[in-house]
């Protein structure tokens, strides 16, 4: 093991770059002047691949209302540019001019400061985006990110499974009607109703259906609420049958064998984001035209809600930029312009959170991909309905990994459904001060 | 002589100043070798020592990493005692420890046996073959054991499906993810240990190999008898790398299992990386860092203690 001291003093090397500034002063609250058109600048805009190649649709339009501003982008994954951003923060200097970032990593950066105070420049398009938006780009009533896309959750299904099996995905209105699928299906056709791994959970699926019901780790105080609200236990405990009566596809999210399992009609349902059918259709499925239909999430009971969340992102600028107002024209122009966001949804399927596109007729056309199924129009009644919750936290990761970890422990069968929310509420607790 | 009675003091003070003067003129005569190694010492005080001390005093405050830090004084190691996560991954080291050193030091002696014997042909090829896995990229390694342990479509279960074993769940079971990752790392550092062993196999005089044989005495003993216990400066070595590798595993966790699953495979500095890196605590992470040094710093003292107790008989070259 002869790397052993090296990584050691790597990892002190890289605490002494983040080091640098202990003790920086606190960032003052400076709101950017309105960009005209003479408004010029060289920006540096990161993100990943899927984001920038829809940011550029509308690239052309930019350079013509603003000729004198150019841009430059940087793809990394999600991962790299949070952690690039964190260093060029502590760092301070290095930062772009504008990220990408996710709904559900932007409450963390806001906490830490960084990003520059956007609220005079959002203001006007405040009702004009989903409300449940602006929570994790707030802070003392300080808004320092514009949102982008959202991602209203609802079930794709295999209709080739369910026709087989025989089953009605319209009479499928409550949880327990769902789970009564999944045992006719399994019974049927073998094919499991969703796809839930055990030892490799990620509790994303957990947080979607916590989220439905208008809860998540904490409450609006930021209390931790996981094993304060019987619903949550109520919620794990029904993914829990699935486990125990084997009706879900054990494969890792995100890894190849999953991919195949969904492509290859391996595994009836997927309760997801919009965003999931771009997923479909770019890699997953290309060829499967017909195969994927949509409803909306069942109900945990008689009129109750089925809108939830995942995802979701946001363009924000960074205090240590020297050019704010082109900065601001660029988020303008990319995301608060219905035209703009109406043509990076027809080309790349992001999205937006702006509603005033929603009146588009574009998403009352029926979607070829889907069997001709009226999808967007689904996801607009949807996303007008989601809840605020208190899962995108500020210690989201955390939270997430810590309660990843106990639903894996509960899901192989070593702990009940309330062992598991009592241990992952207190090391929330001790881990984040809350309580 | 009447001088030296008056002034008692002025001897050693006259002979601390002649060994300081000496220093000097040391100092000066190799100048130029001095200023030779002075990038090193300045690069290892500014990457090093400043790094060590400075997250030393982190690890008394509560720090994003960014904006102004809050003096916490022993706060982080008061949560840190408490920190369950922590004291498992410590525990998970220690598990992974005792899972793949004794089989992959075993092995690597046997190996280097093997290799060092005279009869073999091609010996230059087998010892790069061996050492090669040492030097691929682990990320890339990692994900390929990822796939080939895949419980449903991984090669690793369709190879054992032909003799009849039915599919195990590798990276799927808290206990058969601790031996995926020890088959990873033998599979990485057999080679390495390999020729640790085979540069202390080459130390010991080939007579003495011979007088045994004389004597009557078969492989097996030779092995036992000669060669293991005169190998054990080298062992020691490479059992101490060992313990310090296994806790400051990284890469090794991060690309096969993330961690899991239910943190079975988190390791000491996986959990300072997330919580420096991932969850922005600064000051938790550099405290972790220091007790999880702390504990290295024991383990090894004790080592070093157990296996020099006792000096091997006749090792007098």
């Amino acid at each position: 093991m002869r790397r052993g001291w090296s990584r050691g003093a790597l990892g002190l090397v890289l605490a002494l770059v983040l080091a640098g500034c202990v003790g920086g002063g606190e960032p003052e609250q400076v709101s950017t002047p309105r960009p005209g058109a003479e408004t010029s600048g060289q920006l540096t805009v990161w993100g990943w691949d899927a984001a920038i190649k829809s940011l550029k649709v509308v690239d052309a339009g930019f350079r013509q209302a603003y000729p004198n501003i150019t841009v430059k982008y940087v793809a990394k994954p999600p991962m790299d540019t949070y952690r690039n951003i964190q260093l060029a923060l502590s760092a301070g200097s290095g930062a772009p001019d504008i990220s990408v970032i996710e709904d559900s990593h932007l409450a963390q950066f806001v906490k830490l400061g960084g990003l520059a105070d956007v609220t005079d420049l959002v203001k006007p398009y405040t009702d004009q985006v989903n409300a449940y938006r602006w929570k994790p780009a707030t802070k003392d009533g300080r808004v320092y990110a514009m949102p982008w896309d959202s991602g209203p959750v609802a079930v794709f299904y295999r209709r080739d499974v369910f026709a087989k099996a025989g089953v009605d995905p319209a009479s499928i209105r409550t949880w327990e009607d769902y789970y009564r699928a999944a045992t006719v299906i399994k019974q049927k056709t073998g094919i499991p109703m969703w796809p839930q791994p055990r030892a490799r959970n990620d509790a994303r699926l957990l947080e979607m259906l916590l989220w439905q019901q208008g809860l998540g780790y904490v409450d609006a105080q930021g209390n931790v609420i996981l094993d304060k609200d019987p619903r949550v236990q109520r919620t794990l405990e029904f993914m829990g049958r699935f486990w125990r009566e084997d009706l879900s596809l054990d494969s890792e999210w995100w890894q190849d064998p999953w991919y195949k399992a969904l492509g290859g009609g391996k595994v009836a349902t997927i309760p997801e984001a919009v965003w999931m059918g771009t997923f479909f259709r770019d890699f997953i499925d290309p060829k499967g035209t017909g195969h994927w239909g949509v409803f909306k999430l069942p109900v945990w009971e008689p009129g109750g809600s089925q809108a939830s969340n995942d995802g979701g992102s946001t363009l924000a600028i960074f205090e240590q930029s020297k050019q704010k107002d082109a900065a601001w024209a660029y988020v303008e122009y990319h995301l608060t312009r219905p035209e703009s966001q109406l043509q990076i949804y027809e080309k790349t399927d992001i999205f937006p959170a702006l509603e005033t596109t929603y009146q588009d007729p574009f998403f009352q056309e029926p979607s070829e991909y889907f069997g001709g199924q009226k999808v967007r129009e689904l996801f607009v009644d949807v996303v007008r309905n989601i809840p605020e919750a208190g899962v995108y936290t500020s210690e989201y990761q955390e939270m997430n990994a810590l309660m990843a970890s106990e639903v894996q422990s509960f899901a192989l069968g070593k702990q009940t459904a309330q062992q598991a929310l009592a241990k992952a509420a207190a090391a929330i607790r001790s881990r984040t001060s809350r309580a | 002589m009447a001088r030296h009675a008056a002034e008692p003091a002025a001897l050693p003070r006259a002979r601390e100043r002649g060994r300081r003067r000496a220093w000097i003129v040391a100092f000066r005569r190799y100048r130029a070798p001095y200023l030779f190694i002075l990038p090193f010492f300045v690069l290892f005080a500014v990457f090093f020592l400043y790094p060590i001390g400075f997250s030393l005093s982190l690890s008394l405050h509560e720090w994003s990493g960014f904006g102004p830090a809050r003096f916490v004084g022993l706060g982080n190691y008061r949560l840190l005692l408490r920190d369950e996560l922590f004291w498992g991954s410590m525990l998970n080291a220690t598990i992974l420890f005792l899972i793949y050193v004794p089989a992959m030091t075993l092995l690597a002696l046997v190996l280097a046996s093997v290799l060092h014997s005279r009869y073999l042909r091609l010996q230059g090829l087998w010892r790069a073959l061996i050492f090669l896995p040492n030097i691929t990229s682990m990320v890339a390694a990692g994900y390929v054991f990822r796939l080939m342990l895949d419980t449903d479509s991984g090669l690793a279960n369709r190879f054992l499906s032909f003799f009849g074993v039915s599919p195990i769940p590798w990276l799927d079971d808290i206990w058969w993810a601790r031996i995926s990752l020890g088959l990873l790392l033998v599979w990485a550092w057999l080679g390495w240990n390999t020729v640790i062993m085979l540069a202390g196999l080459q130390t010991i005089p080939p007579e003495l190999l011979d007088a045994a044989r004389v004597d009557g005495a078969n492989a097996v003993q030779i092995f036992r008898r000669i060669t293991v216990p005169l190998l054990r400066p080298q062992i020691l070595f490479a059992v101490t790398l060992s313990i310090i590798g296994t806790y400051s595993l990284f890469t090794e966790p991060f690309v096969l299992t993330r961690g899991g699953p239910v943190q079975a495979t988190t390791t000491p500095v996986y959990q300072v990386f997330t919580s420096t890196f991932e969850y922005a605590k600064v000051g938790y992470g550099a405290a972790m860092s220091y007790v999880y040094f702390a504990v290295i710093v024991v383990l090894t003292l004790f080592q070093f203690w157990a296996l020099s107790r006792e000096r091997p008989a006749g090792r007098g070259r």
